[in-house]
C-alpha cells in the first residue's frame, strides 16, 4: 500500500521491477484500458480531472520503461527494496487474461479447442505441436498479428511455427528464440515449450538441410 | 461420472456472495456454485438471506420452503439446524429466507450474530450465504463476516458504481468494528461521508489520518486492511473487454482505495443459464458441460483451493 507519489514507475504500471520490455508492453496496454478518460473501470469514482495525475504518471512510466537506454539507466538508479509491492502471479487461468494484449471480441471458445481438456492440453510432457500451441494462443484469445507486433516477429514465421512448416523456417537458432517469446506471450513455460518443439523440428528436418533454411543466409 | 468423495473440510468453510447492484447474478452464482460443489462430493449448505426477495430456492428446485430463516428471526425456532430443507440435489441443504411472510423482519443485528455463529457449526464443509442487493448494514454484516466474500459484478457501469460503493460501504464498517478508540472510530465514521470536513477522500487518506491522531490504532487499521480481501467474480462477459474489467477493477482498487482485491473468474452469457431457469434447475446440472458451467466450475475450485489453504495454515 504505497500512495501514487511513493510509486516506482514498475509499480505504476503493477509489475515486478526489472520486468522485460513485453511485460511492459502488456502492462501499459491494460493500464491504458483500466485508466482511459471515460473507461467502465473507474465510472463513478473520479470528480473531473482527477484520475488524469494517475493517466500522467502511467505515460512517464511507459515513456521510461519501453526505451532499452532510459530502462536500462532508471533499473540501475532503482535502490534494492524500494519496490516492495508485491505483485502475486495471477492463476494459470486467468494469466490469459492479462497476457491477451488486446485480443478479438465474443468468441471465447473457438470450436477448434473445444474438443480439448484445457488442462490436459497445455500440462504434462506431450510433444510441444504447432496445432497445441495454436490452441494454446486461441484459447487466451490471442490475436497472432499481436504477438507479431509486441514480439517484433515476422507474423509468416510465426504462422509456419503453428503449422509444423518446418521446410520454411529459417535456422534452428531464430526458430528457436522464435518459440520462447511465443510460448511467453502466450503465458507458457517457455523452455520446455521450446525443448519440445525444437526436439520435433529436428526430427523432420533432414540433417543436409540444416543449416541453411532458405530465410537464414549468412 | 461419480466423483469420489473429497476429504471434508474439518469446519464449514463461509462463502458470502454479494455486490452493490441487484440483477447481477449473486443468487445464480451461490445456487450453482454450492450445486457445484456438492456435485464434487461437498456437503454443502446454501442461505438465503435475501429476505426482500428471496429466490435461492427456486434455483435449487424447492418450490415452497417448509422452515425458513423467518422462523428464525421470529423465535419460533432458534435451531438452525432444524429449519435446514432437502433440495433434490444430494448433499445440498437449503436455508430459505422466507416463506411467504412479506413481512418478514430483518433479524436485529444480535440475532444475525446468533444466525452466523450457527452456520459455523452446521455439520457441512461449505456454506453459501447469498445477500440482497445494496449496501444495506445487514448485507454488509453478512459480507463480512464470511471467510470468503464474493463480489459479482456486470460489465456495466450501473454495476461498477454500486460495486465500489459496496467496497467502500464494507470497508469503513469493517474498520469501525476494529477500531477501539473512540475518536478514531467517529473519524472512521465521518470519513464514509464523501464530503466530510477532514478531506478524507479515500481509504489511504483515512489511513493517514489515523496514524497521525493514534499511531497504535494506525497499526490496527493498516492490518485489518489487509486482511479486507474481496474476491471479485465478473458475470455474463462477452467480450475480451468484459473480461478484463476484472483486472481493471483490481487495479483501481488498489491504486485509488489501497485496498487489494482477487479476480477468482468470470462467468459468460450464456443462453443455457435462461434455460436451466426456466426449468427450476441448477445450470451446471441442466448443462454442466456450458461454458458458463465450466467457467463456474473454475470459480469453485478456486474457493476449494482457499478452504485447504486456510485449513492447513490454521
Amino acid at each position: 500500500m504505497k500512495p501514487l507519489s511513493e510509486m516506482t514507475h514498475y509499480d505504476v504500471l503493477e509489475i515486478q521491477a526489472g520486468s522485460p520490455a513485453d511485460e511492459v508492453e502488456r502492462a501499459y496496454r491494460i493500464a491504458q484500458t483500466t485508466w482511459a478518460a471515460d473507461g467502465l473501470a473507474t465510472y463513478s469514482l473520479y470528480e473531473e480531472g482527477e484520475s488524469e495525475s494517475i493517466r500522467e504518471r502511467i505515460e512517464l512510466a511507459y515513456q521510461v520503461l519501453s526505451g532499452p537506454d532510459t530502462k536500462a539507466e532508471y533499473d540501475r538508479r532503482l535502490e534494492p527494496g524500494e519496490t516492495e509491492m508485491d505483485f502475486e502471479e495471477v492463476d494459470l487461468d486467468l494469466q490469459f487474461v492479462d497476457e491477451t494484449v488486446a485480443g478479438p471480441s465474443v468468441d471465447l471458445v473457438p470450436a477448434e479447442i473445444e474438443a480439448f481438456d484445457d488442462a490436459a492440453d497445455e500440462g504434462g510432457d506431450t510433444e510441444w505441436t504447432g496445432a497445441r500451441l495454436r490452441r494454446a494462443r486461441l484459447r487466451r484469445g490471442i490475436d497472432l498479428e499481436k504477438i507479431a507486433e509486441v514480439t517484433k516477429i515476422n507474423p509468416t514465421y510465426l504462422q509456419y511455427i503453428e503449422q509444423d512448416q518446418f521446410e520454411d523456417l529459417p535456422a534452428a537458432v531464430y526458430v528457436r528464440g522464435f518459440v520462447v517469446s511465443l510460448a511467453r506471450c502466450i503465458g507458457l513455460e517457455s523452455g520446455q515449450v521450446a525443448d519440445g518443439y525444437m526436439a520435433r523440428l529436428r526430427e523432420h528436418t533432414p540433417e543436409k538441410r540444416r543449416p541453411p533454411g532458405r530465410h537464414a543466409r549468412r | 461420472m461419480t466423483a469420489s468423495t473429497p476429504p471434508h473440510l474439518p469446519k464449514a468453510r463461509l462463502v458470502a456472495v454479494g455486490g452493490g447492484k441487484g440483477g447481477v447474478g449473486k443468487t445464480f452464482l451461490s445456487a450453482n456454485l454450492a450445486h457445484t460443489l456438492a456435485r464434487a462430493g461437498y456437503k454443502v449448505v446454501a442461505v438465503d438471506t435475501d429476505i426482500e426477495g428471496p429466490n435461492l430456492h427456486t434455483w435449487l428446485g424447492v418450490k415452497a420452503p417448509r422452515a425458513s430463516l423467518a422462523d428464525f428471526v421470529s423465535g419460533r425456532e432458534s435451531r438452525v439446524e432444524n429449519l435446514l430443507e432437502e433440495t433434490p440435489h444430494h448433499g445440498l441443504g437449503l436455508l430459505a429466507a422466507t416463506h411467504g411472510n412479506l413481512a418478514a423482519a430483518q433479524p436485529s443485528a444480535a440475532r444475525r450474530a446468533e444466525l452466523l455463529a450457527a452456520l459455523r457449526e452446521l455439520p457441512c464443509d461449505f456454506v453459501f450465504v447469498d445477500c440482497g442487493a445494496g449496501a444495506h448494514p445487514a448485507n454488509i454484516d453478512y459480507f463480512l463476516v464470511g471467510d470468503e466474500g464474493l463480489l459479482v459484478l456486470h460489465p456495466e457501469p450501473t454495476s461498477v458504481e454500486n460495486t465500489y460503493t459496496f467496497i467502500r460501504a464494507a470497508f469503513y464498517r469493517r474498520m469501525q468494528l476494529a477500531m477501539q478508540k473512540h475518536d478514531v472510530r467517529e473519524c472512521v465514521r465521518e470519513a464514509m461521508d464523501q464530503r466530510n470536513d477532514r478531506g478524507i477522500r479515500t481509504p489511504l487518506d483515512l489511513l493517514r489520518a489515523v496514524e497521525e491522531m493514534d499511531p497504535e490504532e494506525g497499526q490496527r487499521f493498516a492490518a485489518t486492511m489487509k486482511t479486507f480481501r474481496p474476491r471479485v467474480v465478473v458475470n455474463e462477459v462477452a467480450s475480451t473487454e468484459d473480461i478484463k474489467l476484472g483486472f481493471s477493477v483490481r487495479s483501481v482498487c488498489r491504486k485509488f482505495f489501497g485496498i487489494e482485491v482477487d479476480y477468482v473468474g468470470y462467468i459468460n452469457r450464456d443462453r443455457a443459464v435462461r434455460d436451466a431457469i426456466l426449468l427450476r434447475k441448477p445450470l451446471t446440472e441442466v448443462h454442466p458441460e456450458s461454458d458458463a458451467a465450466v467457467y463456474l466450475q473454475r470459480v469453485a475450485g478456486k474457493l476449494v483451493e482457499a478452504a485447504r489453504n486456510a485449513g492447513s495454515s490454521a
